[in-house]
């Protein structure tokens, strides 16, 4: 190459490289979505001065009309209400699906009666759950027709099957005649039976009407038409996911044969007005004309400021550090904040040596400065240190012991930064003399590549290597976290990079026993217990307390939290707060349950 | 480009004839020509002092941190981030201000030398090696090896480089080859490696076959000299000059191709600070914390361009006549 083009050449891409934005801004995957918790946190750390009050927004009597933008950094897993589990699929089926019960802006801890006409009849054996079905809900088009008990029949029995591959089976295998394994195509689940058009009944082998019926809130109760789905849900996986239809004040648009054209995977989804919805039926106000959601606005900062300096926007997530400075010291206006309503934190392999000894662990705990990793997520205005599980304002929390927690040495409330002579006594204990990790191997750490997990995981590195262990931090794609590597035993991750675990209902077994319960580890598939914890003590609990109601159940919960706590199966490093941005004249509304922007309250200024 | 050692001769002992007494008239070395030529090229010269201050600096960086009393550039400090997680700048205790983990700039800075001259000045080594292996073969024996390397050479040369480097480096992350080449820095050498010999060995194959056509070659095997000798003897010398221009053109562009590969994640050690890397890292954050890009930029840039500049001097001094 001749020598001066080589050198402009050099120059060139010198010059190219420090204007290139590199990161690419995509949020965080959790591994389950939310629900419960109610809407103001009490005794928080410090509210991000200028925020909206989420309840008073919600009072407003916003104006009729207009479009909104919404952008986002990632697409919904699925449209599908049977099959989606995740924050953002959340966001646009509860404006476009009615739910048998669901919650309003202003109370995420109770839910109220939504497709149900009233409170769900538990049986005194607690065996028998009976739900009396709203008239006058009709479906969109292309099916047109009024909902009855069978379409929520329907779409349990779908629930079930291979074709739709429902992710929360575990919430109602004691439905009787739910099957072990998926179905191979739709089949009759004996337990759910309607009585008439507008009676469910649903009948349970153990005494759980409790905990099925605080679940009646998920997108799983979404009516779905037999006649019609049937043909996309005998594919196998259904195709059901682009040829719905809504229940709700919006629907993905379609044309008139049901193909979903407002859903293009990966880039958009548009939402407009369901022609068929009934606002007298429905609680909802329904302000906005129409929704377009654009699922590839990779870069989380330019899509922040695009929000904040634009007009009819908002953001899907979480911004990035950067910008909630900005909101908090600068612009004092545009976002709402409100109680994620779960925990971030970092798994310890409690299959692999030498973390199988729980005072490892307990000094890992002591050691680590949870201060510094809830900083790598935006400091202390967008979270709290947790000393416990269960979520601020969430069923069974203050019973835990609220803020304070357990008050054990290796995580409490005095021992934020790390304290290196707690961690370097139970090191001792464990066998470490010198209250270091003596040994050579390296232990495996996998992460996203991608802010805020990539610097969270830099932060965990340095504390463990703070107690002399070797850890091999290898960065992956987001998707790949925790499908290929997290939560497949046989990759041997001794810690996971970050993980957190959201609410799914307002009930404290939902927090915690899939994640810390031995019994819920497949022997095959993806494995949420991340910990691999298998502590007979607890599982023993849980199975006790997941029959127990009212305010017995939540101290037995409470106290489960506790025992987990003690057993140092990971590192909760923060309990966060959604911060969600919008545009100057939207009026916007979040949804405690699903944290997240709320369409169907939203509106214009 | 290159011509016969014998020509440099007469060109270096005209200009200097009058600087000397009579009886002072000798014959100088091509060796000693070339150095008179190289220490008149005053900007030459101080770039050869800076790329000699780096690769001290790269040597002797844990002693210079330790001397200067600086952090280790691991060691995170939240104490230097504000409340919302965002580093401080430059200030006393740290002249090139903190990371976003609070990790000292300067520290890292210094050790990130190590990783790009090491990565760039092995891989150039490797280039060299099998560049001109591969054209020396390809260029004097001809004939069906010729034909089979160089188309290979042409796909290699046909690939956008930074994608097959990229792709490389990603199906390598735990190790490639049986776990010869470890995840980190040997990924990183080795990809540069195979997506850059190919242009050496086509340069040094035209020269090659240039050569192989001149008379004192024709010579000599006139006389009965072996292809091993005629190789080694009459051909390699004549490629040093064009060997070492281009091996310091591929110094710094191996720097700044370590530095895009770290940019884009690929082979990033996170042990070991990069200024790729670090850019990288430093983009989001570029209007709020502007010392944690434009410092290790600075020190790209620096280290590239007095390499180039000592290539150029390098080359001016070898080949006086392509300097006009």
């Amino acid at each position: 190459m001749h020598r001066s083009h080589l050198r402009f050449l050099l120059v060139s891409m010198l010059a190219v490289l420090a204007l290139v934005v590199a990161a690419c801004g995509g949020d965080d995957n959790d591994s389950s979505s939310s629900s419960g918790g109610s809407t103001t946190a009490k005794k928080s750390d410090a509210a991000a001065p200028g925020g909206t009050d989420n309840t008073k927004a919600a009072e407003v009597e916003g104006k009729k009309g207009g479009s909104i933008t919404m952008l986002a950094g990632s697409d919904v897993d699925f449209l599908d209400p049977g099959r989606s589990y995740f924050t953002q699929g959340y966001m646009v089926i509860y404006p476009t699906q009615r739910t048998l019960y669901s919650f309003k802006p202003q109370d995420s801890a109770k839910p109220v009666p939504d497709l149900a006409e009233g409170e769900p009849e538990i049986s005194a054996d607690k065996k028998t759950i009976t739900v009396k079905i709203r008239k006058g809900v009709k479906f969109s088009p292309p099916v047109d027709r009024e909902v009855t008990s069978k379409d929520i029949k329907y779409s349990f029995d779908r629930f079930f099957s291979e074709n739709v591959g429902g992710q929360y089976p575990g919430y109602f295998s004691s439905i009787e005649g739910a099957p072990a394994t998926p179905t191979k195509g739709v089949k009759d689940i004996s337990g759910i039976t309607t009585p008439d058009d507008n009676t469910l009944v649903i009948k349970l082998k153990e005494a759980a009407a409790v905990p099925v019926a605080a679940a009646l809130v998920m997108p799983v109760t979404a009516p779905v038409p037999e006649e019609y789905a049937k043909k996309f849900d005998a594919k196998n996986p259904s195709t059901y996911n682009t040829h719905l239809v809504a229940t709700g004040p919006y629907m993905v648009k379609n044309d008139a044969s049901g193909n979903a054209v407002g859903y293009k995977a990966g880039k958009s989804i548009a939402l407009v007005r369901n022609p068929n919805w009934d606002a007298s039926t429905d609680y909802r106000p329904a302000y906005l004309d129409s929704v377009n959601i654009r699922t590839n606005a990779s870069d989380a900062n330019v899509a922040s400021k695009q929000v904040l300096d634009g007009q009819s926007m908002m953001f899907d997530a979480n911004p990035p550090a950067n910008i909630v400075k900005d909101l908090a010291t600068k612009i004092k206006d545009q976002y709402t904040q409100i109680p994620s309503g779960g925990y971030r934190y970092f798994p310890i392999n409690t299959t692999i040596k030498p973390f199988d000894n729980v005072d490892v662990r307990r000094a890992v705990l002591a050691a680590f400065d949870r201060n510094a990793a809830r900083l790598a997520r935006g400091g202390k205005f967008t979270a709290d240190l947790p000393t416990h599980f269960l979520p601020p304002d969430f069923p069974g929390f203050e019973q835990a012991g609220g803020y304070e927690g357990p008050g054990y040495d290796f995580l409490s409330t005095k021992n934020e930064k790390g304290d290196m002579t707690i961690a370097a006594n139970y090191m001792k204990k464990a066998g470490f003399p010198s209250g270091k990790y003596t040994g050579n191997e390296e232990f495996l750490m996998v992460s996203a590549n991608v802010d805020p997990n990539k610097a969270q995981s830099e932060v965990a590195k340095a504390q463990f290597e703070k107690l002399g262990f070797k850890i091999r931090l290898r960065l992956v794609p987001q998707d790949a976290v925790y499908n290929d590597w997290c939560q497949v035993p046989k990759k041997k991750v001794a810690v996971c990079g970050g993980a957190g675990w959201f609410k799914d209902f307002a009930d404290p077994q939902s927090m915690l026993e899939p994640v810390f319960a031995g019994y819920t580890i497949p022997k095959s598939g993806l494995n949420n217990n991340m910990a691999q914890l298998r502590d007979d003590k607890v599982d023993a609990a849980m199975k006790k307390a997941a029959l127990l109601d009212g305010d017995e159940r939540l101290q037995a919960w409470a106290d489960i939290d506790k025992m987990i706590t003690n057993d140092a199966p990971a590192i909760p490093f923060v309990w966060d707060k959604t911060t969600l941005i919008r545009s100057n004249n939207v009026n916007g509304v979040a949804n405690g349950y699903y944290t997240a922007w709320d369409f169907a309250w939203t509106s214009l200024k | 480009m290159s011509t016969g050692a014998s020509e440099t001769l007469l060109e270096g002992g005209g200009v200097d004839l009058a600087d000397e007494s009579a009886a002072e008239i000798a014959a100088r070395s091509p060796l000693e020509l070339f150095w008179r030529r190289l220490r008149r090229d005053k900007v030459a010269l101080t770039a050869l002092t800076i790329v000699g201050i780096m690769i001290f600096i790269g040597i002797f960086a844990p002693l210079i941190v330790k001397i200067f009393g600086l952090p280790n550039p691991n060691t995170q400090n939240d104490d230097l981030l504000d409340d919302f997680g965002s580093p401080t700048g430059p200030s006393g205790a740290h002249p090139f201000g903190v990371d976003e983990r609070g990790r000292d700039v300067l520290s890292r800075v210094l050790y990130g030398s190590r990783v790009s001259l090491e990565a760039a000045l092995i891989s150039a080594v490797l280039i060299v090696v099998i560049g001109v292996t591969a054209g020396l073969i390809t260029g004097y024996f001809r004939g069906r090896i010729d034909t089979f390397v160089s188309r290979v050479m042409d796909l290699f040369l046909a690939f956008p480089v930074l994608v097959l480097a990229v792709g490389l480096g990603v199906a390598c992350a735990d190790g490639c080859l049986g776990g010869v080449i470890q995840p980190g820095l040997p990924v990183v050498i080795f990809v540069i490696t195979l997506t850059t010999w190919p242009y050496m060995a086509r340069i040094v194959r035209g020269q090659v076959l240039s050569l192989r056509e001149r008379e004192f070659v024709e010579a000599s095997r006139s006389l009965g000299a072996s292809d091993r000798r005629i190789i080694f003897r009459e051909i390699l010398p004549n490629l040093v000059a064009p060997i070492i221009v281009y091996g310091t053109v591929l110094i710094p562009q191996n720097i700044i191709y370590e530095a895009s590969l770290s940019f884009l994640g690929v082979g990033v050690d996170p042990d070991k600070p990069s200024w790729g890397a670090m850019i990288s890292d430093a983009t989001s954050i570029f209007q709020d914390a502007w010392w944690f890009m434009v410092f290790p930029g600075l020190a790209l840039l620096i280290t590239v361009l007095a390499f180039n500049i000592v290539g150029d001097g390098l080359q001016d001094a070898l080949n006086p006549r392509t300097s006009k």
